[in-house]
């Protein structure tokens, strides 16, 4: 078989997938599915039961005026709401409230020429699926039986470019139907409850617009009043119509369709991640800069705060903050001085010395590693009463220091054994003693792995917690991650300052573990306990 | 035993000592304080007094909560090093490929693992709100839900929220370590299968999996005892309320402690948690030491 024929007819194939990926796209945004009920006409009876004279009165009335509307080619329907109440000589009696509802239906095509803000997707949308089958065609004219490899590179771009467009259209639907939930029936009733009065009037105006052609004016917000929107979930088959069409363009670019889709689903995959892990910093950065009422408030709309309110930062510097941040550095930086003061020797003693009873001191550190101070909560805070170092930062300083020793041991001796003796043995034999070959050789050298040590004793000394509460008692002693719950006592919560506080301690942190990553991951498993 | 050059017998061990000193008195000392306690009688001011055998540990097992709170410690414990420790395998397959903007997703990545846990509980506070909270206003906004969805409304569901925290923060750890093992595994294993016609499954089963399960096991231990020991998550969503029904064991001991003046039972539960941990540390040992004996 000839192999040009074979590629042929899979270029062909994909062509023809793309164009019919395309055709549904435009078949589905040609059906109604929007749905807008508008009430037009609305008729109070006077005090009444349901059934009595007033209320067929009112009714034939109400029939006749949207037997009007029907003369006109509209179709609405009749509908009734009963309000019960009670007169004051102690009688039943019912409001009729008549509303003759017309229903709009909509096709994706009539938003184009809208002033909607949705629109400009939909514009976008339309452009892109035009551009990708321009390009597509442009792109594959007379060329189908081409290798990909031998392709002319123009040719090869536009396709690509028809593949780019059409990945773009498959974006923006879900932003399309998402823009339109959220304008019409949130920012709508939200403009109805006058929660929110900015752009009031344009919207009204808009909407008449789109609706009624302009024809309602004045009276447009009367109108809308009982304004819903309804979309099928239909037009979620729109993006499904958009994967086949991309299907096919990325056959016509690639030739084979696995590779890159498999590239898509692995980036769509990592920034969902990378979304959900960012988010609840999201929160923690607008909130800290909200005023109260915007941190409280449900109904707000906003991705930023409408007005920065660096305030938050000068009360929170007021209220004790910077002493926190103070004392939580003393705490990490004395108890991370601490663990390597000890633990440099005890790491350099087990990587380069034989001795009886090393085993058990690894044993020994071990298991040091597997309690958290948590467990020996009331331990801990009876020694420190008796040490005399209850409610001092010296206390917090030895306990991180001693459980962060295992980890510190641990690290550090993975450094060391995987950094050959030689050199230090060469300057032994120079007359430098065991301490000068340490300190002059193996430390220099080390120096990555002591850096990682240091930073994540660091860490971990500044983000206890559980300790800090148990042991200060002074407010002015409290590091920073026992001082932040000062803002959240247990009736109110103010966590403009509460996110304002964590954000200024989580930040240097942060930018610490990123320099360390790649280091400490690798000690954390392997590196320690090889050798 | 002297050395050839000179060196006291004594010698590695001085410079064993600082290190020796400080577990000593600060790790070792209270675990022998908790086991003196519990086998005391001690006032509500803290007062010790006489020997009183097990009564503390009898104490500590009738207490009204003791069953939920062991049920809650045993969930929370499973649940979060379970699906932590599956999905961090997924992600960090994921993170093992090569595709551009790595570095950048994997900066973002060890974002919860840097953050104090007090601060990320606090958050997920915020976020779960019923009259305010960020959740249901983004849901809200982007037209996803019509009407605020209460995210509290039973103890259960609050507890679910915590070990769903719990996950979130316990994903980062698990993920690197088991990247660092991947990274180990030479790639040419994996293009001989491919020759041989090994799917993807099967290489995961034949290939990868059997090489990474030293790092498996070392970080899935690992995450027993942090998350066993995990206080803040607990402690500043819910406080184990209502009446205990969402504590853990730590948690619980922490409020029996220094809120109901319950010392007694509490040093009990301490020390029942500490052979736990005991046990657990059994197994790891067992597990590192084995590993280097492989190495």
């Amino acid at each position: 078989m000839n192999p040009n024929s074979t590629v042929q007819k899979a270029g062909k194939r994909y062509f023809v997938l793309l164009i019919l990926g395309l055709f549904l796209a435009c078949l589905i945004m040609s059906l109604p599915v929007y749905t807008f009920t508008v009430g037009v006409y609305t008729k109070k009876s006077s005090n009444t039961f349901v059934g009595n004279e007033k209320y067929k009165e009112a009714l034939a009335e109400v029939e006749q005026t949207a037997d009007e509307y029907r003369s006109q080619g509209l179709a609405v329907e009749i509908s009734e709401t009963v309000t019960e109440r009670t007169n004051s000589k102690g009688e039943t009696t019912s409001l009729v409230a008549f509303t003759i509802s017309q229903t709009l239906k909509k096709n994706v095509w009539a938003f184009l020429p809208s002033s909607l803000p949705s629109a400009w997707v939909l514009r976008i949308l339309t452009a892109g699926m035009a551009a990708a089958l321009i390009l597509a065609a442009a792109g594959c004219r007379g060329s189908f039986s081409t290798e990909i490899k031998t392709l002319d590179p123009g040719l090869r771009r536009m396709r690509g470019l028809s593949c780019l467009f059409l990945l773009l259209d498959l974006i923006l639907v879900p932003v399309f139907i998402l823009l339109n939930n959220y304008l019409f029936w949130r920012r709508h009733s939200l403009f109805q409850g006058d929660l929110l009065t900015d752009g009031k009037e344009e919207w009204y105006r808009v909407l008449d617009g789109f609706l009624f052609q302009g024809k309602m004016g004045e009276d447009a917000a009367d109108a809308l009043k009982n304004l819903s929107a309804e979309h099928s979930p239909l037009l979620w088959v729109l993006l499904f119509c958009f994967l086949l069409a991309l299907a096919g363009a990325a056959g016509l670019r690639f030739g084979a369709l696995q590779k890159p889709f498999l590239r898509g689903a692995l980036y769509l995959f990592v920034i969902v991640i990378c979304v959900i892990t960012l988010y609840p910093y999201y929160v923690m950065l607008i909130t800290a800069f909200r005023s109260n009422a915007e941190a409280l408030d449900m109904y707000f709309l906003h991705l930023l705060p409408t007005k920065w309110v660096w305030q938050n930062l000068s009360d929170i510097v007021q209220r004790g903050v910077p002493q926190f941040l103070a004392n939580s550095f003393m705490v990490a930086g004395g108890a991370t001085l601490l663990a390597m003061l000890c633990g440099i020797p005890a790491a350099f003693a087990m990587a380069r010395m034989n001795f009886k009873g090393k085993k058990f001191f690894l044993g020994f550190v071990i298991m040091s590693q597997m309690f958290s101070p948590v467990v020996l909560l009331i331990g801990i805070s009876q020694l420190m009463t008796t040490l005399n170092l209850n409610d001092t930062l010296w206390g917090l300083i030895f306990v991180n220091a001693a459980f962060n020793q295992a980890f510190a041991i641990w690290l550090l001796r993975g450094t060391f054994v995987a950094i050959s003796p030689e050199m230090e043995q060469a300057a032994r034999i120079d007359g430098c003693s065991t301490m000068g070959s340490l300190i002059r050789i193996l430390l220099p050298m080390a120096a990555p792995g002591i850096v990682t040590t240091l930073i994540f004793v660091f860490i971990n000394a500044w983000n206890e917690y559980t300790i800090s509460t148990v042991l200060i008692t002074t407010a002015s002693k409290k590091p920073i991650t026992v001082g932040i719950t000062q803002f959240s006592s247990f009736n109110m919560i103010e966590w403009q300052y509460l996110f304002a506080a964590s954000l200024l301690a989580t930040i240097p942190v942060v930018i610490l573990f990123m320099f360390i990553e790649k280091h400490l991951t690798s000690g954390l498993t392997s590196g320690g306990v090889k050798g | 035993m002297k050395k050839s050059n000179g060196e006291k017998w004594w010698g590695p061990y001085l410079w064993l000592l600082p290190s020796i000193l400080l577990i000593s008195i600060f790790v070792v000392f209270p675990i022998l304080i908790v086991f003196r306690l519990s086998f005391s009688e001690i006032s509500k001011a803290g007062v010790v007094g006489g020997f009183v055998g097990f009564k503390n540990y009898i104490d500590a097992v009738n207490l009204p909560a003791f069953a939920t709170v062991m049920k809650n410690t045993f969930w929370w414990v499973i649940s979060v090093v379970g699906l932590s420790t599956l999905l961090g395998f997924i992600i960090a397959m994921v993170m093992n490929q090569k595709f551009r903007g790595r570095k950048i997703a994997r900066s973002i990545l060890i974002f919860p693992w840097a953050t104090s846990l007090v601060i990320q509980a606090s958050v997920w506070n915020y976020i779960i709100k019923y009259e305010y909270g960020s959740l249901n206003s983004v849901l809200l906004n982007l037209g996803i839900i019509k009407e605020a969805v209460n995210w509290r409304s039973s103890y259960q569901i609050e507890f679910i929220w915590e070990c769903a925290v719990g996950i979130f923060v316990t994903i980062p750890f698990v993920t690197f370590c088991i990247l660092s093992g991947l990274q180990s595994i030479d790639e040419s294993l994996y293009e001989s299968a491919r020759v041989d016609g090994a799917g993807f499954w099967s290489r995961l089963f034949h290939i990868t999996l059997p090489l990474v399960r030293p790092s498996l096991s070392v970080s899935t231990v690992l995450n027993i005892i942090y998350v066993f020991n995990s206080f803040p998550i607990i402690y500043t969503m819910t406080k184990g309320a209502p009446a205990n029904k969402t504590d853990t064991m730590i948690t619980y001991l922490y409020m029996l402690n220094f809120y109901d003046r319950k010392k007694g039972p509490a040093n009990a539960l301490s020390v029942i948690g500490f052979l736990i941990l005991c046990l657990c540390s059994g197994i790891y040992m067992i597990t590192v030491m084995r590993k280097e004996e492989e190495a």
